[in-house]
């Protein structure tokens, strides 16, 4: 059997620059270096062995990449190097992105927030993410950087598959920007685990409602699910039943069974995929249910 | 591989110019070759809190994070400055008093996570409390002496502050 | 003389701060993991990665050649004597010779310069395995055709037990009302956070020295002599500060015990070993899981006039603690309620999985679980009020269980009454929001068992020229504060403060033979030594004192660190002059020893008949709920425990550990599970463990304990024990909480939202179909 070991031997960079990080990976194969963030997974990667890299690339000292900046066309900007916690002191996060807050707190306890980084949730490509659902719910792009250039590309699509990412190689999550937010929208994170804290996901279920000027109407909806697939995903035919509608029950059931046919949640000692089911459909409409309130208190108050 | 590489950390206060490998996690470089054993190894993965250090005043999980990028930043360990440090003693005296250890084997975590909040909110609710020791395990107490040690040492230093 | 003649205790009683609990806050307490010596070489364990095999051959020769690897060593090294806990279930080995029986099992061991050299030899240590049928469910185990684990097993039986008592048969021809119900508990952990760690040491004398944090060093120093084939005295086991221990292989010799020793006996140098929390989680040490059968018969107004009950505990591969296991489970249905006639059969199955043995609460907890859930669908089937049907059930002082118990105090009824204000159940039961919902659990626990073996405690004290004193027993201190109260006796008996009195760690070299710290025995059994030997020494410095005052001895008392004729309290001097009087002037040396041996009473481990402990632990708890309807999560709202725990002693301490042993079945009960698939744990970290956190539990609004003070007079200054009972009735009570809240009963342990949910589905549905 093997068990969680000393970590492996590896040569450590330490960049300064993103320009630096970008020609550290430059010619890489993925084993032979590692981009450490946080590390609070990839440090237990490498001690379970099921990562032995010859060359870790640290990222702690980019100070570029660690930033949270209101752009002028009042959207957000973020550094991939971002930890939770920062992201939990922003102001700005907490007004005007509240979904991005509410999760960021859902996440470990103070010593994992302290460490752990936006960029690193993200790029782990881990299903039971918290962050990307959050973030895709906002319609987050992401930027990629190498030393060919830069592109940036909607976050829904950069999990192609469990455990992988579009990126290439050389490529490395540097950025993620939030477009401002609607006039009468709201979003909800609803992170589903056993005890009340520190737990991995066993469903997790973002909403964010956009309603017309009316205040009433459904204009836009955004679902977003963590563990509700093999990767994290959005279920946009879900949303679409509930686009130009009013609110109301029925149709919410509507959109939590479309959810739950979008969704092809695994069976595993942690759940059955029975469960997980049940929990999608429970929590899409708690979650659905939660950002209208929230989004129609704001009328009048615009 | 076995280049070490040497590197400078800044532990309590005090710094220690040291050679390690570079795969060392700053756990390891405080227990094993600075001998501060005070900082606890238990879960190895972030969940026990056992290991909990302050890295320029921010809490972390020692088993988590390379040593060798801990340099250039200011660490703070269960032990202390040399110096004495008034805050600390008195989370200390308070978890003591209150019945807040009992193996002891979390309480060094605890401490520093204490530590850490009450520089953040000198005046926690018990919600808040609860909150910060989130990542720290204790099977002993069922953690309730441990809020109560938390708000006699906020309460006693709040009093501290205004004399 | 004694304490009891003053009418108010100086020390006893008052809470006081734990005497260690300065050095650990400040991290200087030394732990086995902290422990560097010169030259210190680290050792790790290669374990089994099939359930069942056996081992064709073992090549280290690689391992040994890598640089930086000073030994390895595998089962052969070892004399290939079996030990552990009782005569008939010897079956441990150091390392496995030539079958591995559990996916962990160790096979080898390597010793090297530093922790990363050893795991890396790990990896070159190439075993021959043929790979064995295996079987897991207890059940299936016992088939004939079945893979058989130990040959002296047939059937896989690996302990039986039968008892009865009174007539069961005609009490239930005559029970107005019988049900009977199936129960199931599961595998959970210890959860302490210290992983084991040990130093072992050979010397050139060819003595061994194992440092370790041990809760029974004693058991552990027999068991090395077993195993290492030695005579006990050329062993020598040394206490360190324990890191939590709730039982399991803190209370054992483990193999990376005789895997330091021999390794350090072909380096000449010292071994240490820590195990992962991976480890910790994998090797068993397990709660038994357990399939209970319940079956009851009552009168028509709920008095109960019978039980049957049928046990089968799923072993794992070795037999542990486990024939002490079931036994107990059977002996403990007897309380707290009176059961006049009572069945109980059980067997413990070995299987191919990690093994079982003790943990706090040990059996008692699933039987409580079982039997509390019982009786409050025994009060709904018969229109009975749930904590009336207790009352009528409760068994009082002075009371003779059917088997045997002699019942001294036991304030059952006034622990019901107490939970029954605090949690305010009155107003709550049957009134709460829908999904919100309150439970009662009642249980009970020993101070302390009578044995076979050695089951009394020894304690010394020394008196020292500066008028303090040194105690040593052979108890340790495993965080419950042993040091504190047993000072805190020593204390009040000679007058002198709780800090004059050093209590030192245990060293088999040095501290009296005692079988250490479990089952709740260390108050009550250590105490009365501790209280013996202090007044051994206060009759001796009367002596001294008399003499020298010219009062008769026993006219002197002993208080404020001063010896005082209570006759004229003019007449008084300091214990310090008079024992350096004595030491100085008369050559004296002024010790004392005491010693406690419940022995009077025996049990017949055969029938179960017989007094197990000298006084037992009524408690009683309601816990309150709340449950996710649509998700099947359950929220802790408030717990309200009572116990009668007699005086307590330290009620700082006793606080911290009901709460703590409340905690502990609250995490078993609804997150912790240790899950295997073919016998591979699926769940080895503390991530998917999961054990409570402080957000997981009531406020301190709604979390209160209470102590029913009674004064047993078999425990010292009237205490009795505290650190088990208190989670014996959770389970139950959570459980009870949860049916009232949403009309789900679960009898299967743990209760996890999917089952829960499950049970609100299954529930609607039937309402759909009545309505329709």
């Amino acid at each position: 059997m093997t068990y969680l070991r000393r970590l492996p031997k590896f040569e450590y960079v330490g960049p300064r620059t993103l320009t630096e990080v970008c020609s550290l990976i430059s010619g890489g194969a993925p084993d032979d270096a590692m981009l450490l963030a946080g590390g609070t997974d990839a440090i237990l990667q490498m001690r379970r062995r099921e990562r032995v890299p010859r060359r870790v690339i640290g990222l702690k000292g980019v100070a570029e990449l660690d930033f949270v900046r209101e752009q002028a066309d009042g959207g957000l900007s973020i550094g991939a190097m971002t930890t939770l916690h920062s992201l939990l002191s922003a102001p700005a996060i907490r007004q005007r992105y509240a979904i991005l807050h509410e999760t960021a707190a859902q996440i470990g306890g103070p010593e994992l927030r302290n460490i752990a980084t936006i960029g690193g949730n993200i790029a782990g490509a881990l299903p039971c993410a918290d962050l990307p659902p959050a973030l895709m719910t906002l319609d987050a792009q992401i930027k990629l950087s190498s030393h060919r250039g830069e592109r940036w590309m909607p976050l829904r699509d950069f999990f192609p598959e469990f455990g992988r990412t579009v990126a290439q190689d050389d490529e490395l999550l540097s950025e993620i920007k939030l477009p401002r937010p609607a006039p009468y929208s709201a979003g909800t994170y609803l992170k589903f685990h056993d005890r009340q804290s520190m737990d991995m996901t066993v469903v997790g279920v973002g909403a964010f409602v956009v309603l017309d000027d009316d205040g009433r109407t459904v204009r836009e909806l955004r679902l977003a699910y963590a563990n509700g697939a093999p990767t994290v995903f959005r279920a946009m035919k879900a949303e679409a039943v509930l686009c130009g509608q009013l609110f109301g029950e029925k149709v919410l059931d509507a959109v939590a069974e479309a959810a739950c046919s979008e969704s092809s949640p695994r069976t595993s000692w942690r759940a059955n995929a029975g469960y997980r089911l049940s929990l999608i459909r429970a929590l899409t409409k708690r979650a659905i249910r939660r950002s209208w309130q929230s989004a129609s208190s704001q009328k009048g108050t615009k | 591989m076995n280049d070490l590489v040497d590197v400078s950390l800044q532990v309590n206060g005090v710094r220690y110019d040291v050679a390690i490998r570079p795969w060392r996690t700053l756990l390891e470089v405080l227990r094993e070759t600075l001998g501060m054993t005070g900082t606890k190894r238990s879960c190895g993965e972030g969940q026990c809190g056992t290991c909990s250090v302050l890295i320029d005043g921010e809490v972390v999980n020692a088993c988590l994070y390379l040593a060798i990028e801990a340099q250039g930043k200011e660490i703070e360990t269960i032990e202390g400055r040399p110096e004495g440090e008034p805050v600390l003693q008195q989370i200390q005296r308070s978890f003591a008093e209150k019945g807040a250890v009992q193996c002891g084997f979390c309480t060094p975590g605890m401490v520093i996570a204490t530590k850490a909040l009450l520089g953040d909110n000198p005046q926690p609710s018990e919600d808040e409390i609860r909150e910060a020791l989130v990542g720290h395990l204790c099977r002993c107490t069922g953690y309730v002496q441990i809020v109560e040690a938390i708000q006699d040492a906020a309460s006693r230093l709040a009093r501290e502050r205004l004399r | 003389m004694s304490a009891e003649i003053r009418h108010e205790f100086q020390v006893i009683g008052k809470p006081t701060p734990k005497k260690d609990a300065p050095l650990k806050a400040a991290g200087r307490a030394e732990f086995a993991d902290d422990i560097n010596m010169a030259g210190m070489l680290h050792g790790k364990l290669l374990r089994s990665p099939h359930p069942h095999a056996r081992i064709l051959s073992i090549d280290a020769s690689r391992a040994a050649a890598l640089p930086g690897v000073r030994a390895v060593i595998t089962g052969k090294d070892f004399p290939g004597v079996r030990y552990g806990n009782l005569p008939r279930t010897r079956d441990y080995l150091p390392l496995a010779i030539d079958t591995v029986r559990y996916i962990g099992e160790e096979v080898a061991a390597v010793a090297a310069i530093d922790e990363d050299t050893a795991e890396e030899a790990l990896d070159l240590v190439q075993v021959e395995y043929e790979v064995l049928p295996a079987v897991f469910d207890p059940e299936e185990a016992m088939k004939p055709g079945a893979p058989q684990l130990h040959a002296p097993a047939p059937g896989n039986i690996s302990a039986h037990t039968e008892s009865e008592f009174g007539n069961v048969e005609a009490a239930f021809a005559e029970a107005a009302y019988i049900r009977e119900d199936m129960f199931e508990t599961h595998a959970v952990k210890q959860g302490m956070l210290e992983p084991h760690a040990c130093v072992g040491v050979w010397d050139s004398f060819g003595k061994a020295t194992l440092w370790s944090c041990k809760m029974s060093p004693y058991t552990v120093w027999r068991q090395l002599a077993m195993g290492l084939d030695m005579k006990p005295g050329d062993i020598r086991v040394v206490q360190t500060y324990v890191g939590g221990g709730f039982s399991g292989g803190k209370q054992e010799a483990m193999p990376m015990d005789f895997c330091a020793l021999m390794l350090s006996k072909k380096t000449g140098r010292p071994v240490k070993f820590v195990h992962t929390m991976e480890e910790v989680l994998t090797i068993g040490h397990l709660r038994h899981p357990m399939k209970i059968w319940l079956r009851t018969g009552t009168t028509k107004d709920g008095r109960i006039v019978a039980q049957h009950c049928k046990l089968l505990a799923n072993g794992g591969a070795y037999s542990s603690i486990g024939g002490f296991s079931i036994f107990l489970a059977g002996a403990m249905l007897n309380l707290p309620y009176r059961v006049p006639n009572m069945r109980f059969e059980s067997n413990r199955v070995y299987t191919n999985n990690g093994f079982c043995g003790a943990l706090r609460g040990h059996t008692v907890v699933q039987m409580c679980f079982a039997r509390d859930s019982q009786l409050e669908l025994i009060a709904a089937d018969l229109g009975i009020d749930p904590l009336e049907i207790r009352h009528r059930n409760a068994i009082q002082e002075g009371d003779v269980t059917a088997n045997g118990f002699r019942i001294g105090t036991f304030a059952f009824d006034e622990c019901i009454k107490r939970v029954a204000e605090m949690s305010g159940w009155h107003e709550k039961r049957g009134k709460l929001p829908k999904y919100r919902g309150i439970g009662f659990g009642c249980g009970a626990h020993l101070s302390g068992a009578r044995l076979m073996g050695h089951s009394a405690s020894a304690a010394e004290i020394r008196m020292l020229e500066d008028g303090t004193v040194h105690l040593t027993t052979g108890s340790t201190d495993v965080g419950q504060g042993v040091e504190t109260v047993m000072s805190m006796i020593a204390a009040e008996v000679l007058g002198i403060e709780v800090d004059d009195v050093t209590y030192l760690k245990v060293d088999s070299a040095a501290t009296p033979l005692d079988p250490g710290t479990f089952g709740s025995r260390v108050t009550l059994f250590t105490g009365n030594a501790v209280k013996q030997a202090a007044e051994e020494v206060c009759r001796q410095l009367a002596e001294i004192a008399g003499e020298r005052m010219g009062v008769d001895p026993q006219d002197l008392i002993f208080r404020r660190r001063e010896i005082v004729n209570h006759k004229d309290e003019k007449q008084r001097v300091s214990l310090k002059e008079i024992v350096r009087w004595g030491m100085f002037q008369q050559g004296k040396v002024i010790s004392g020893r005491g010693t406690y041996g419940a022995s009077e009473e025996k049990i017949d481990f055969r029938t179960g008949q017989g007094n197990l402990s000298p006084a037992y632990n009524p408690t009683a708890c309601a816990v309150e709920v709340e449950v996710d309807p649509e998700t099947g999560r359950v929220t802790m709202v408030g717990l309200w425990g009572a116990d009668d725990s007699g005086t307590p002693l330290n009620p700082l301490a006793v606080k911290g550990q009901v709460i703590g042993a409340a905690v502990m079945s609250i995490g078993h009960a609804l997150w912790e599970n240790l899950i295997r698939i073919d016998g591979k744990v699926m769940n080895p970290s503390l991530r998917d463990y999961k054990m409570p956190q402080a957000t997981d539990l009531p406020k301190l609004a709604n979390f209160e304990h209470s102590n029913v003070i009674t004064w047993e007079p078999e425990g010292p200054f009237g205490a009795k024990e505290a650190g088990q009972g208190a989670g014996t009735g959770v389970v139950a009570a959570i459980a009870n909480a949860i049916h009232d809240a949403t009309g789900v009963r679960l009898t299967r342990l743990p209760f996890t939202p999917e089952s829960i949910l499950a049970g609100i589905e299954e529930l609607k549905e039937k309402e759909a179909v009545t309505e329709s």
